[in-house]
Formats: C-alpha cells, structure tokens, sequence
C-alpha cells in the first residue's frame, strides 16, 4: 500500500518532466503535451493530499483542474493552428517577429 | 433576491452581456450592424451599479465569493477599465474588420473572471478566475488573425501563462495539504496558530503560488512574454490587459499574501523585495532602449508593476490604501495612452513606432495633447494621477522601513520620463518625414480619451476623497 510520500514523489517527477519538456522539446504540440502532464502531476497531488485528509475536496479540485486544462488545451491548439497557417511550422525558435 | 447571491450580481451581469454579446453576433446577417458594444456598456453600468449597492454589505456567496469593500473598489476600477476598453476599441474592430460579437464577448468575459479574481476568497476559486480571465485575454491577443505577429504574441503569453498556472495550481494542491482547506480565512488562522517554525513544504508552496503571480503581474524574472504579447496584440486589447489583468491579479496578490500567509511575512518579504528591486530596475532600464512605443509602454507597465508590489510589501494601511489609488491611476492613464496608439492605428499600418509620432501636434493637435497628459502621469509629473500614487507609494514604502527600495524606486522613476518625454518631444519638435495619413477619431472613442484625461486631472488634484475611499475599503479584510 504505497503512502502518501510515494503519490507526492510521482506527482513531483511528472511536474519535473512537464517543466522539463517546456523548455527543452521543439514543438509545439509537444509543449502542450508538457503543460498537459505538468497539471496532470498536479492532480495527482491534490487526489492524494484528499485521500490523507480524509476530505472529498482534493478530489472535485481535480474536477475544476481538468475542466480548465480542456480549454486551455483548446484554445492553445486553436492559437497553435492559427500559427502554423503563417509559419508552416512548429518549432517555436522560428517565430521571431516580436524581438527585442 | 435570494441574498446568497448578492456577492457575484456585478459579474453575473458582466456575464449576462457577454452572453448577450455573443448571441447577437450568432444571430447578425453579414454586414449587418448591431450596437454589440453599447450591450457591453450596459451590462457594465449594471455591475456598477451592483457595486454602488453592495457597498458595506460584505456580502458573501458560497462562502468562497466575498464582496468586501476592497473587492468592490477593485470591481470598480475593473468597470472603468471595462467602459474605457469598450469605447477604445471600436476603431480598431472596424479598421482591422474584426469580429465585434466575439470581440466584445470575450473581452466581457474577461472582465467578469477579473471581478471574480477580486473578490474571491478562496485560492481553487482564484485560480479558476485566473483561467477565466486569462484564456479570454489569450484570444484577444490572438483576435487579428491575418497578422503573423497577433498570433506569436497569442503564443507566447499562452505559453507562458499556461506554464504559470501550473505552478500556482501546485502551490494550491501544497497549501491543501498542508493546511487541509483552500480557503484564504481557514489557511491564515492555521498559520497564525500554529505559529511554527515554517517547514520546506510551506516555503514551497508559498515560492509556487508567488511564482504564479509574479508571471501575472509580469514581475522581473518572470516578464518575458509581456513586451511581445503587448506589441502583438491590437493597442486597445494591449490597454485592457496592462490595466485590468494588472488589477485583478494585485487585488488577489495582496488578498492571498496580506491576509492567508500574513503570518509567513518575514519569510516572503526579503524575496519580494529582490523582486521588486529588479522589476522597477529592469523595466525602466530596457525601456529606455525601445523604439516601439508598445513594447516601450509594456516595459512601463513592468516598472509600473514594480511600484505596486513596492506598496503591497509594506503592507502597511498606507501601502494597501495606495494599492487600490494606484491602481485606479494607472488604469485611467495607462488605458488612456493606448487608446491614442490604438486611434492612430489602421489596417495598413500600425503607426507604433517613436517615428512615427513626429509632427503629431501639427496633424492632430488634440491627441498629441491628450497622449502628452497620459504620458506626463505616466511619469509621475504634478499634478497627474501618477504623481498622487507614486507618492503614496513611496511615502508607505519609507513608513514600513524600505528607504532602499524607496529610493530605487524614484531614481526609476526620474529616469522613466526620459523615455516618455522622447515621444512628447517626437509629436510637438520633430517634424514628420512623410505627411503621415491618420484616420478620423470616432466620437465614441474620443469621448472616452477626453473623460480619462479629466479623470487623470481630478485623481491628480483632488486625490482626497478617492484616497479616503481607498482607506475605508482597506479598513475591512486584513
């Protein structure tokens, strides 16, 4: 019976590897991927964190997270197209009309 | 009225007018043309009106939702920014031929997840208005779709914003543990009580949920999408997001960390103050260097960002009361100037460069007049709004002990009208290269320019009745 540590410690490498994968991948869709798996990890905790509370919050938190990571995944994939329409590309070092 | 529900009239009529706003676009013919913003207006004045009501109620819905006088007065600053951005935008909708119905709705939309931002108390709550709000203003950036540069600036700040919340979101599901309850009232008496000595997993969740505000209120290290998402979007969408973002995002700031990790202050304080140090430093610094006026205005609004959480560090009455005033200051004026960007903008060009400011006072007297007020408050010149506020920040930041950071802070803010007064001399000194065609000023929009310079003169002159307003509203939470 895994405690709760071992969620906490899932839960952080899944984050780890999500803010990994935002910064190191090259496109764009799996950056929307990492994010995905970034709130995913966090779920988890809130499940777990429920469950040792004994409270049912942690787990309809999850409920609110993943009804908001629906749409940002809709609206990032809407912007990702209307992106590709003018690059036909999805790696982000080749957008780079809005520079310093 | 079912009185549980007094607390969330003012969004839900926000949210009716978006509603609305969106159906009428369902139901227009092509070219046919509906007054798609006057419904915006209207379910705007409702919400004021809401809040003139709702006044010393302290009102409570669902427990989660509380309209205390310092969520109202946000609210209220949240209305003019709302009435402004309606009315300064729509030259741009018609001259970029934009969608108005969607336009209108999801800047609606966005205003209702800013006012449910302000007012909630409830960190879950908080971070599903953070959502509401920034994934409307996601699109807004986006909206001009024939533009390359609309739709990297709709990327970037996506990418950035989203990557935030998840940080927040994890400083949420670390608070949740720790304390068991999402409530910012129930998380501070624990704190207080328990008076321990803060664990690891505290400082986490703490660092995690500043993380997630610092990227909204685009705070130095965290302000990197804010230059090219304010140079992307349209000027008038620009003008809605540096103001009303901004004043959503401090208002649950300093909810979550003057009240729920109050107790922590000692902890939080020394980070805040490298931070604010930096972000007033960086944004005037790099501000000085741009030659577009957007981008120049989004290194403002960092450095602008920077005195804000100077006063939210204090923490002291004078430093809350002077959050709300600068607030309400900085919308006016800040909106105000990209209202002119946003009016001397069209199809063809975007006109946002310094140069092409030059020779403005010879074709169009009256906006380089108006720019020039916008600009001088900006800068915190006598007597403009900027002047009042930055004052009552940097006289709350030397009551609470921060002389260092005080005097960052007006050395900043001295070498800021360097950059400011460049475009005020572009427009009357310099003479323009090419007799530079801009478009007529709609009546709506004008209006709307003229009534935000009046504001910025009355905040500037007689600050005496907003400033005791903005101390009575302080007077209840914290």
């Amino acid at each position: 019976m895994p405690a709760l540590n071992h969620y906490l410690v899932l839960s952080a490498i899944l984050f780890s590897i999500g803010t990994a994968g935002v910064f190191l991948r090259r496109n764009l869709i799996t950056i929307l991927l990492s994010i995905e798996i970034m709130l995913n990890a966090v779920n988890l905790s809130f499940v777990a964190f429920g469950r040792a509370l004994g409270s049912a919050d942690g787990q309809i938190i999850v409920f609110f997270v993943m009804t908001v990571a629906a749409a940002e995944a809709a609206v990032g994939l809407a912007i990702v197209i209307s992106l590709f329409r003018h690059h036909e590309s999805l790696n982000p070092d080749q957008f780079t009309a809005l520079k310093w | 009225m079912i009185p549980g529900l007094n607390a969330i009239v003012p969004m839900a009529c926000v949210t009716a007018a978006a509603i609305a706003a969106m159906t009428a676009e369902a139901f227009r013919s092509p070219g046919e043309r509906m007054p798609i913003a006057g419904l915006g207006l209207v379910g705007l004045a409702g919400a004021a009106l809401a809040t003139v009501a709702l006044w010393n109620q302290n009102a409570s819905s669902f427990g989660v939702v509380t309209a205390d006088n310092f969520g109202l007065f946000v609210t209220m600053v949240l209305v003019v920014v709302g009435v402004l951005s309606v009315a300064i935008s729509g030259p741009t909708i018609e001259r970029q031929g934009l969608p108005a119905g969607e336009y209108y709705a999801l800047l609606l939309f966005s205003v209702a997840g800013m006012m449910l931002m302000a007012t909630a108390t409830d960190l879950v709550v908080i971070f599903l208005a953070l959502e509401v709000l920034s994934l409307a203003v996601y699109v807004l950036t986006g909206i001009r779709r024939s533009a390359a540069t609309g739709a990297e600036a709709a990327l970037k700040y996506f990418l950035l914003g989203s990557f935030s919340s998840a940080f927040f979101l994890y400083g949420i599901a670390f608070t949740y543990g720790l304390t068991g309850s999402t409530r910012l009232d129930r998380i501070g008496s624990l704190l207080a009580a328990q008076s321990m000595a803060p664990t690891p997993l505290l400082w986490l969740s703490v660092g995690l949920l500043l993380v997630g505000f610092a990227f909204k209120v685009s705070a130095v290290p965290f302000h990197m999408w804010t230059p090219d998402a304010y140079e992307g979007a349209p000027p008038a969408v620009t003008g809605f997001m540096s103001t009303g973002v901004k004043a959503a995002a401090f208002a649950a700031f300093a909810r979550v960390f003057l009240s729920a990790f109050e107790p922590l202050r000692g902890d939080w304080t020394p980070v805040l103050w490298a931070i604010a140090a930096s972000t007033m430093i960086l944004g005037t610094v790099v501000g000085m260097a741009q030659s577009n006026v957007k981008r120049m205005l989004a290194y403002s609004s960092i450095a602008h960002g920077g005195y804000l959480l100077l006063a939210l560090m204090a923490g002291n009455e004078i430093g809350k009361g002077a959050i709300l005033f600068y607030l309400l200051a900085y919308a006016v004026t800040n909106l105000g100037a990209f209202g002119v960007i946003a009016l001397l903008d069209t199809a063809e060009r975007p006109n946002d460069q310094v140069r092409d400011y030059a020779g403005l006072w010879n074709t169009h007297p009256g906006l380089a007049a108006l720019m020039t007020i916008f600009l001088l408050s900006l800068g915190g010149f006598p007597p403009m709004a900027g002047f009042v506020a930055k004052w009552y920040v940097f006289s709350a930041a030397v009551a609470a002990g921060y002389n260092g950071l005080a005097i960052i802070g007006v050395l900043t803010s001295v070498v800021s009208v360097f950059f400011y007064l460049r475009i005020v001399v572009m427009m009357y000194m310099t003479p323009a290269d090419a007799p530079a065609v801009f478009p007529a000023v709609p009546r709506l929009a004008g209006a709307a320019l003229v009534v935000s310079a009046i504001l910025v003169f009355y905040l500037g002159i007689l600050p005496a009745r907003l400033l005791d307003l903005a101390a009575a509203s302080i007077g209840t939470i914290f």
